[in-house]
């Protein structure tokens, strides 16, 4: 079976660890559209997820820091942060899954890092928190380096996220993609707090309606100066752009959470 | 200028109970351990927000570093007012 399933969600500490700090009427609109999302998720029956995500030192430090690692053990264990207000959990990994997906790569020209060993912090665990309840479907993270420079390039994370897709099309599971990161924010810089709204509603015009291509165009620095720190993380929507860049997408939500120091997306992709 | 090393030990601290358990025993001995100038283990001992931050030291490891250390959202704003 191809991808049966693709989604993007942002991910903040702030939407669990201090929920109520957001006004009601914007926190409950926006995790009431997480959960939608992942009721779509559920519905579409998806034997594995591949999460294309990132970390914020959880695994990875400058004595080494791969631009792409792909996750390949049993399970993965999280949240790294106590105070997430998310139990602790074991979330299943589909190792078989995981090393073809890696052979794929590095027979097609592709040449992640693996690793038999990867915590899961926020913003891996909050998304599957909403989006894989129990944590019942196994996952296959494709940890990208948003975190610190020198990171791979937008044109990059596109190309990479085409030739995951072609590769998913391909296997016979079903399996549905999820994106997590973004949109602008700054955290713990001291711009913390502050969010680009036309930044963001510009990402999501073209994401959603525009020429998916052109978010190739994106430099470092015009996400370094508009974005924030945090809004390199977009990288991995732009992976899952290229992974169904034939697909409809839907914006379900979005919300420039201001308590939660980011703007929040969410957006549904349909064939 | 040991920007790497002096993340390193922030890094260590937040992220391995058995070191951050030694940092907090013995603070001064512990930042002996890693090659840093007199001001950056200076600011690492005075937990000195703006100094950290102004010598580079990546946000996701300062903020959780200043958390460990109890400085607050108001505080941690007010150490870094005027650097946006």
């Amino acid at each position: 079976m191809p991808i049966v399933f693709a989604g993007a969600a942002s991910h903040a500490p702030g939407m669990t660890a201090w929920t109520e700090a957001a006004p009601k009427e914007q926190a409950d609109k926006f995790l009431g559209n997480y959960r939608r999302l992942g009721e779509m998720l559920a519905a579409s029956k998806p034997d594995a997820i591949v999460a294309l995500s990132v970390e914020h030192w959880a695994n990875f430090f400058l004595n080494q820091m791969p631009s792409f690692c792909i996750g390949r053990a049993r399970h993965y264990d999280g949240p790294v942060e106590e105070w997430l207000r998310i139990p602790k959990a074991r979330v299943p990994g589909d190792a078989k899954l995981s090393a073809e997906v890696i052979d794929a790569c590095l027979d097609g020209g592709f040449d992640p890092s693996f690793s038999d060993e990867l915590l899961f912090d926020h913003a891996t665990f909050l998304p599957l928190h909403f989006l894989n309840p129990g944590m019942a479907v196994p996952v296959v993270p494709v940890i990208i380096n948003t975190l610190t420079p020198p990171m791979p390039t937008a044109m990059r994370c596109f190309a990479m996220g085409q030739f995951l897709g072609n590769v998913l099309e391909q296997h016979p599971k079903r399996i549905a993609v999820i994106a997590t990161g973004g949109l602008s924010h700054w955290p713990g810089e001291a711009k913390h707090g502050k969010i680009n709204i036309p930044f963001d509603k510009r990402f999501l015009d073209t994401l959603i309606s525009g020429d998916r291509t052109k978010l190739t165009e994106y430099s470092h620095e015009e996400i370094n100066v508009e974005a924030g720190s945090g809004g390199h993380e977009i990288r991995t929507w732009i992976a899952l752009a290229g992974a169904v860049q034939n697909w409809k997408a839907e914006l379900l939500a979005y919300e420039p959470v201001v308590p939660w120091a980011t703007g929040c997306g969410l957006v549904a992709f349909s064939r | 200028m040991s920007l790497y090393q002096l993340q390193k030990l922030i890094y260590h601290v937040n992220r391995d109970p058995a070191q951050r358990e030694r940092y907090r025993q013995d603070p001064v001995s512990f930042v002996k351990n890693y090659d840093l100038s007199d001001d950056e283990a200076k600011a690492a001992l005075n937990v000195d927000v703006r100094a950290l931050y102004t010598m580079g030291v990546h946000s996701l490891l300062l903020r959780p570093f200043t958390l460990l250390h109890k400085v607050s959202n108001e505080d941690y704003a007010k150490a870094l007012k005027g650097l946006e």
